[in-house]
């Protein structure tokens, strides 16, 4: 009898997304057990995985691997076209157009901080209006916007700085090689 | 020392851009608790009861309304652009200590009582306020 075997071609590039997918949902995951003081304010650990991969890799690349992340980390969590799934997708649409645009400006004026800030900023902003659209038509809601941009810059800044070391020390290591 | 030459190194490592998108966020936090979290008078109130779907108050006219709820009757004091309830038959008389109301958005309420009062500016949609899940 003959066995036919299905098999997907994969590329360098899928196993890079898939490799630094998995990194994002399980950052992802870890992430959701941590107590959070104030509903909102996370410090987006996940988000760094997507800014290593835009610098390192391109703008398509990162889109994939935060997409996928925002996907199976809700599929994972249960979460999955609940509230909190429909705010996840809108910060990292958001955020991911944000950087697409600050990415592709010629001469590429931003580092790892200033991309980071402005992913950081777009994320929050599209979460809150998308809370206000779809679930708390309240404009209360608004109130929080400025403590949750504060914590966002926090958040993103100290990001971009990590990102910023792990780029230069992955740098020294391969030199080393 | 050690930490002092890292911080430097890490300033070190801002482009120029980046100097310029934090300093920009900073601008826009600050504008944004200026913008945000001014508060803006309210002009009417909306008393709900069992007796009334939605009674529209204005805030200008200093008056006592006494509503109807489920226990009794509540005293609702207007004055001044301020709205406050006075007495309630109610146990814990935790509307009574919650005072006068008078920004836009602000809600008190008798819940044992079934009053509601809501504060709202004319522009005020009404609409629901959550969903829960």
């Amino acid at each position: 009898m003959h066995h036919s075997h299905l098999q997907i071609e994969t590329t360098h590039q899928d196993r890079l997304i898939a490799g630094f997918a998995a990194l994002a949902i399980s950052i992802h995951l870890l992430e959701s057990a941590l107590p959070s003081p104030i509903p909102g304010i996370k410090p987006g650990l996940a988000n760094l995985v997507t800014l290593y991969v835009l610098i390192r890799h391109g703008w398509r690349l990162a889109v994939n691997v935060s997409l996928l992340r925002v996907l199976a980390g809700s599929l994972l969590l249960g979460s999955f076209l609940s509230p909190t799934f429909s705010l996840s997708l809108a910060g990292a649409i958001a955020s991911l157009t944000v950087l697409g645009v600050a990415w592709h400006i010629p001469g590429k004026p931003f580092g790892p901080v200033g991309l980071s800030i402005l992913a950081a900023l777009a994320h929050m902003t599209a979460q809150i209006v998308t809370a206000y659209l779809l679930f708390i038509p309240h404009t209360a809601l608004f109130t929080l916007l400025p403590l949750l941009l504060t914590s966002a810059l926090i958040s993103g800044t100290l990001g971009g700085i990590l990102v910023n070391r792990i780029i230069k020390r992955l740098d020294e290591l391969t030199q080393h090689e | 020392m050690a930490g002092l030459t890292l911080w430097r190194n890490i300033i070190a490592d801002f482009k120029l851009a980046d100097k310029a998108v934090f300093l920009f966020s900073v601008s826009l936090i600050v504008t944004s608790f200026l913008y945000f979290w001014q508060t803006t008078p309210a002009s009417y109130a909306m008393i709900k009861s069992p007796q009334h779907e939605s009674l529209q108050v204005s805030l200008n006219k200093k008056q006592t309304y006494n509503i109807q709820g489920t226990l009794g009757i509540s005293a609702i004091e207007v004055n001044q652009g301020k709205i406050r309830f006075v007495s309630s038959p109610c146990q814990n008389k935790f509307c009574i200590q919650h005072g006068w109301q008078q920004h836009h958005g602000d809600l008190t309420a008798c819940l044992p009582n079934r009053i509601s009062i809501q504060l709202a500016d004319l522009n005020q949609t009404a609409s629901y306020d959550a969903i829960n899940f």
